[in-house]
C-alpha cells in the first residue's frame, strides 16, 4: 500500500481502493496538512497518511473530534498550507458553524474537505447527505465516480480552493471509498511548497459583509465548472430520455446502457461538479429532453436542482419520482435497482438472467459485540440493576460499538440516542427533571473516544448544574468500532509518536465529578458498585475499565482455556434455559445440538471467563493461567 | 406463554404477587429486591417451576387438598382440621422472644431434635423489619428466627436452593398461607426437574396470617415513628386496639394507628382467602379467644391439620415442650369467623379485580 502512495513514478497504474486514491490524491497535491475523526466509510485515509506524513513532510493527526480536525485545518490554510480534513456525515455535519464560517471568510492555502456518505448506513446510525452543506455553507462541491477521478479531482480540488480563496467539498460514497480501480499515478511534488508567513495586515475573520465577496467566489466557481472535465456527455444528439449520474451511480448507468444496447437512443449526462451546478451546459441536454432519470445517492438534490433549471426555463420534462419500487429513497444504489429504472424510463424489457440465482439458507444474525467484549458485561450488569429499581430507569445511548447495546447484545440496554457525544445532555435533561416528579433513575454511558469527542463540553455542563445522574464511561482504550484508531487517552498519534495520555479520572476530578473505577469483568463487585451509585444523588461518574478483546486478543495468547462440563451443564431444562448462549449471548457461547448442552467455541471465545461466573450449573470451567 | 411472561401479566402487574420466593432460587431469572419480586432477563422457558409454584397462579385448589388431605378432614371455614389447641412453648427463653407463645419455635426445635426433620427454611427478621429466608440445620439456629415478620420476604428461595443442593431429604418449612400453599404445588408439580427434590420436602409448618406489609412503606413509617430508630419488637394486638405496637430497644413502646398501616398492605395480600395456613402439617396463630388480650396475651392457638402434625403435638406435650391450656367452647367459632371474615374479603377484591380487567 505505502509504496502507491508514495512512489514518484508518473504513469504506473496501480489497483488503487478509492480511500487509497483520495491519500494519492493529496500526496500529489501536495498537502501541508491534514486531520480527521474516524468515521466509516473513510476511516482509512488518515491512518494511511499519518504512515507517510514524515516521508512526505506533512503533518497529520487523529483529532480529538471533527470540528478539531477542520479548525487546525484552517490555521493550517491562514499560513498559506494545503490542507485536508476528511469527515464522515456526521462528521461533516458537526464541523457546520466552522465550515459555513470558514465559507464565509474563504482560505489562503488550499483547504478541501473530503466527506464520506453511507448510503444504507453500513457502518452509521444513519444516512444522510453531506451534498447539501455545500448549498447551505455556499461552496463548491464535486463527486468522483472512479478511483482515477477521486485521485485526480484531489490535486484540482486544491486547485481550485486556491483559485477561489475558498473551502472545497468532495463528496464520496462506501462504494467509491471501499471499491478497488486502476489508478495512472501522476507526479510528487518533491516536498510540499514553502509555507507563507502570517502578515501583520492578513485577515480570515468571518464577518457579515464577507458574504457576498463568498457569493461571487460560487459564481467563479459556477463559470469554470462549465467547460469541466469532469462533467461529460455520451449518447445521441437532442436525447429525447436523458439519464443524468453522479458518484456511484454513474457506472451502473453506463452498464445499463451497455446492457439494454441503447446507446443510440439515451443520452447520459454524468456530472462531477455538483455544486454550483454549471447551468448552461446542463441546460443544453435538458431542452430536448422528455423524460429524465436522475440517479444519485441518498437525497434527490440533483434531481430538484434539474427541476429547478427545468422550471427556471419553462421546460416541460418528465422527471422520473423516486419511489420505494423505483429507484428507492432509502439505501445504496446498485446494478440491478439501476438497470431496473433504465429499461423501465427506455421501455425495453430487462435481459434474462443467464447465472442461475443462488439461494443460500444462511441464518439470520444480529448485530453484537465479539465474543469477550467488556460492553457486554456492562450492559448485562446495567440491566440487572435497573430491573431492580422499584421504578424503571432511563438510559441514554451514544455512538460507539456501544450503540449495539441497544439489541440484544446489550440487553436492549438504552431507550434514547441522539448523536455522538448527546448522551450527556440528554440525560442531564432527564436529570434535571428527577426534581420535577421524574422518579427515575437516569444513566448514559459513553466510550473513551467518545469522552474526548464530544461528552467533555456536556459533562462541565451537567456537573456545574449538578444533574441527577449516572455517566458511565465504557473504557476500553480504542476507538474500536472503526478500527483501533488512536485517541488522546491512547498516549498515541496517528503519525506514530507516543506521547503522555490523558488521564480520565483526573480530568472528571478537575471537573468536580464523584468517580469510581469498576472491571465490568469482575460481575460481582461491577454489581455492587452499580446498584450503589444508582442510589447516589447528584452528578457520578462509573468508569467501566477493561480493554477492547479485540486489541487484548491481538496483543496476547489467549490466556485461560475456557470449556463447557456438560455432565454439569441444566442446557435448556429449567433453572438455565440456555442462559450462557442465549441471555450473555457472547459469540463464544455456543450450542452443541448433538448433546443438547452449552458448548464453548474455542475459536471465538477469548478466555474473558464472564461466563463461568454467570453459569447457573456452574458447568463452565476456565483453565489455565491465574483468572484475572 | 413463556413462564417469565405469565408471571409478570398474570401476577406482579395485576399486584397479586405475595413475594413469597417460590419462583427464585432456581435460576438466574428470577430475584427480590425489597420484597418487590424482579425478573432480570426472559425466560424461554413454557413450563418453568416458577409458574408451576407460584401460589398466584390458578391452581385447583380442592384437587390438590384432595391429594394430600382425606376430604373428611376438611372443614369449609379452616381447611383441614385435626384439632384446635391453646399452647404455649414450656421454654420461657422460647417465649420471652417470641411474638406470642413461641409455639412454632418448640415446635420446630423439637422436630430437628427429633430427627422428624433434618433442616428447617425459616424467616427471621429484626424486629419485624428486614427478614431474610434461613437454612437452619440444628436446633440452636431456629429461635433466632423466632418473632413474626410484618414484611413479606422471598424464604421459599432458601427452600428452592435447598432443595437442589440435595443436602438434607426432610426439610421442614415455616412459612405465611402463601408459602405453604407454595410448598404444596413444589410438592405436586410435575417437572421432572422438581421430582428429583420435591420429596425433600418434610413437614409443612403454617403460620396464621392477616397480612404482610410493602417493604419500603412500612421502613418509611417505622423510621418517622422512631425516629430514625431500628424497633425492637413490632405486634398488633386484637382489633379492638386498632394499632400497631412498635417497641423500642429500651422497651418504650409508640402506638401507630392501624389506619396509618392499612395503606402500607402489600397489594398482593389484599387477595389472599387463607388466614390460616391451610396447606399445611400443623398451622399456629396467636390466641384469640372470648377471653380478650389479657388472656390470650402470651398463648398461641395451634389447628393440627394432618396426621403428622398431630403427632408432633402429642410428642412435644409428651416431651414437655408445649405447655396446654384448655379451648374455651367458642374458641373455634371465634377463629372460623375470622377465617371467613378474610375469605370474604380477599374473595371480594378479586372479584373486583376480574371485574376491572
Amino acid at each position: 500500500m505505502e509504496w502507491t502512495m508514495t512512489a514518484n513514478a508518473p504513469g504506473q497504474v496501480c489497483l488503487m481502493q478509492g480511500n487509497e486514491a483520495i491519500v494519492r490524491g493529496a500526496v500529489e497535491a501536495g498537502i501541508h496538512f491534514a486531520a480527521s475523526y474516524p468515521g466509516s466509510p473513510s476511516s482509512q485515509v488518515l491512518g494511511m497518511l499519518g504512515k507517510i506524513a514524515r516521508e512526505r513532510n506533512f503533518y497529520a493527526e487523529w483529532s480529538a473530534n471533527e470540528v478539531c480536525a477542520l479548525q487546525a485545518c484552517i490555521g493550517a490554510s491562514f499560513a498559506g498550507g494545503r490542507a485536508l480534513c476528511i469527515v464522515k456525515q456526521n462528521g461533516l455535519l458537526c464541523t457546520a458553524d466552522a465550515l459555513h464560517c470558514a465559507a464565509q471568510h474563504g482560505v489562503k492555502g488550499g483547504l478541501v474537505i473530503v466527506t464520506s456518505d453511507d448510503p444504507g448506513a453500513h457502518s452509521s446510525t444513519n444516512e444522510f447527505d453531506s451534498r447539501w452543506q455545500a448549498v447551505s455553507a455556499g461552496i463548491p462541491l464535486l463527486e468522483p465516480t472512479t478511483m482515477q477521478e477521486t485521485k485526480d479531482m484531489l490535486p484540482y480540488a486544491f486547485q481550485l480552493s486556491e483559485e477561489l480563496g475558498q473551502l472545497v467539498l468532495v463528496r464520496v460514497t462506501t462504494r467509491v471509498c471501499h471499491g478497488r480501480g486502476n489508478v495512472v499515478l501522476g507526479a510528487l511534488p518533491e516536498r510540499p511548497r514553502p509555507l507563507q508567513p502570517v502578515r501583520e495586515w492578513d485577515r480570515m475573520v468571518c464577518v457579515c459583509y464577507m458574504h457576498a465577496p463568498a457569493l461571487e467566489k460560487l459564481e467563479a466557481a459556477r463559470r469554470e465548472f462549465e467547460t469541466s472535465d469532469y462533467n461529460h456527455y455520451s449518447g445521441p444528439e437532442q436525447a429525447k430520455w436523458l439519464i443524468v449520474a453522479s458518484g456511484a451511480g454513474r457506472l451502473y448507468a453506463q452498464e445499463a446502457v451497455r446492457r439494454l444496447a441503447i446507446s443510440e437512443k439515451v443520452g447520459l449526462l454524468s456530472l462531477g461538479t455538483l455544486w454550483p451546478l454549471p447551468e448552461d451546459m446542463i441546460l443544453q441536454y435538458l431542452e430536448p429532453a422528455e423524460t429524465v432519470l436522475v440517479l444519485e445517492e441518498v437525497d434527490p438534490f440533483l434531481m430538484h436542482n434539474l427541476e429547478a433549471i427545468a422550471g427556471k426555463h419553462r421546460l416541460s420534462i418528465s422527471f422520473l419520482e423516486r419511489s420505494e419500487d423505483f429507484s428507492p429513497q432509502v439505501g445504496e444504489l446498485n446494478p440491478d435497482i439501476v438497470m431496473d429504472c433504465v429499461s423501465d424510463m427506455a421501455g425495453i424489457p430487462l435481459p434474462e438472467k443467464t447465472v442461475p440465482e443462488i439461494e443460500l439458507d444462511l441464518p439470520e444474525r444480529e448485530m453484537t459485540f465479539c465474543a469477550g467484549c467488556p460492553h457486554r458485561a456492562t450492559f448485562f450488569l446495567l440491566k440487572k440493576a435497573l430491573r431492580k429499581e422499584k421504578h424503571p430507569g432511563i438510559v441514554v445511548g451514544d455512538i460507539g460499538c456501544y450503540f449495539m447495546a441497544g439489541q440484544s447484545a446489550g440487553q436492549y440496554g438504552f431507550q434514547v440516542c441522539n448523536c455522538m457525544g448527546s448522551g450527556i445532555n440528554v440525560a442531564e435533561g432527564l436529570g434535571q427533571l428527577t426534581n420535577y416528579g421524574l422518579n427515575q433513575k437516569v444513566v448514559t454511558v459513553c466510550g473513551d473516544s467518545t469522552f474526548f469527542h464530544t461528552i467533555l463540553p456536556g459533562l462541565v455542563n451537567a456537573v456545574y448544574h449538578q444533574a441527577n445522574m449516572l455517566l458511565i464511561v465504557l473504557d476500553n482504550s480504542a476507538t474500536a468500532m472503526t478500527g483501533f484508531q488512536p485517541h488522546p487517552g491512547t498516549g498515541l498519534t496517528a503519525m506514530g509518536d507516543s506521547v503522555k495520555p490523558m488521564d480520565i479520572p483526573k480530568i472528571l476530578d478537575a471537573v468536580g465529578c464523584s468517580v469510581e473505577i469498576a472491571d465490568p469483568f469482575d460481575v460481582e463487585a461491577s454489581e455492587k458498585v452499580l446498584e450503589r451509585l444508582l442510589q447516589k444523588p447528584g452528578m457520578n461518574v462509573l468508569i467501566m475499565r477493561q480493554p477492547c478483546a479485540t486489541l487484548k486478543a491481538k496483543e496476547q495468547k489467549r490466556p485461560v482455556r475456557v470449556w463447557v462440563d456438560q455432565s454439569k451443564c441444566i442446557g435448556d431444562g429449567c433453572g438455565c434455559d440456555k442462559f450462557c448462549s442465549r441471555v450473555w449471548g457472547c459469540p463464544g457461547n455456543t450450542w452443541d445440538f448433538q448433546a443438547n448442552k452449552a458448548f464453548v467455541d474455542p475459536v471465538t471465545c477469548v478466555g474473558c471467563g464472564v461466563c463461568a461466573k454467570l453459569c447457573p450449573g456452574g458447568a463452565i470451567q476456565v483453565e489455565g493461567g491465574a483468572e484475572e | 406463554m413463556l413462564s417469565t411472561i405469565a408471571l409478570d401479566t398474570q401476577v406482579i402487574r395485576p399486584g397479586l404477587c405475595t413475594g413469597c420466593g417460590a419462583c427464585q432460587g432456581l435460576c438466574p431469572y428470577w430475584g427480590s429486591v425489597n420484597g418487590r419480586t424482579v425478573c432480570y432477563f426472559d425466560c424461554e422457558r413454557r413450563d418453568g417451576r416458577c409458574q408451576q409454584f407460584c401460589p398466584r397462579m390458578p391452581t385447583d385448589l380442592e384437587a390438590l387438598r384432595d391429594r394430600f388431605f382425606p376430604a373428611e378432614t376438611v372443614l369449609p371455614e379452616l381447611g383441614p382440621f385435626r384439632g384446635l389447641y391453646l399452647t404455649r412453648a414450656a421454654d420461657s427463653d422460647i417465649r420471652g422472644r417470641s411474638q406470642h407463645g413461641g409455639t412454632m419455635t418448640a415446635l420446630v426445635e423439637l422436630a430437628l431434635q427429633e430427627g422428624l426433620i433434618d433442616a428447617a427454611v425459616l424467616t427471621r427478621s429484626k424486629g419485624g423489619l428486614k427478614p431474610e429466608g434461613v437454612l437452619a440445620a440444628a436446633a440452636e439456629e431456629v429461635r433466632a428466627c423466632s418473632g413474626s415478620s410484618f414484611q413479606a420476604p422471598p424464604t421459599l428461595a432458601v427452600l428452592n436452593r435447598a432443595l437442589q443442593e440435595d443436602r438434607y431429604h426432610k426439610i421442614g418449612v415455616v412459612g405465611t398461607p402463601c408459602k405453604t400453599l407454595a410448598v404444596y404445588k413444589m410438592k405436586a408439580a410435575s417437572l421432572p426437574e422438581n421430582r428429583r427434590y420435591a420429596d425433600n420436602i418434610g413437614l409443612v409448618f403454617g403460620l396464621f396470617c392477616g397480612w404482610g406489609l410493602d417493604w419500603d412503606g412500612l421502613e418509611d413509617l417505622t423510621a418517622k415513628r422512631l425516629d430514625g430508630a431500628f424497633p425492637a419488637h413490632m405486634d398488633i394486638p386484637p382489633s379492638k386496639y386498632h394499632s400497631l405496637e412498635l417497641r423500642k430497644e429500651g422497651g418504650e413502646t409508640v402506638s401507630v394507628n392501624l389506619d396509618e398501616v392499612t395503606p402500607l398492605v402489600r397489594s398482593g395480600c389484599r387477595y389472599c382467602t387463607d388466614m390460616t395456613a391451610e396447606f399445611a402439617d400443623l398451622s399456629v396463630g396467636g390466641a384469640r379467644t372470648a377471653g380478650g388480650w389479657e388472656v390470650d396475651k402470651g398463648w398461641n392457638q395451634v389447628i393440627a391439620r394432618s396426621e403428622k402434625g398431630v403427632e408432633l403435638l402429642e410428642l412435644a406435650r409428651k416431651k414437655g415442650v408445649l405447655e396446654y391450656k384448655d379451648i374455651p367452647a367458642a374458641a373455634l367459632d371465634k377463629l372460623k369467623g375470622a377465617s371467613l371474615g378474610k375469605k370474604r374479603t380477599g374473595g371480594e377484591n378479586l372479584r373486583r379485580l376480574s371485574e376491572d380487567a
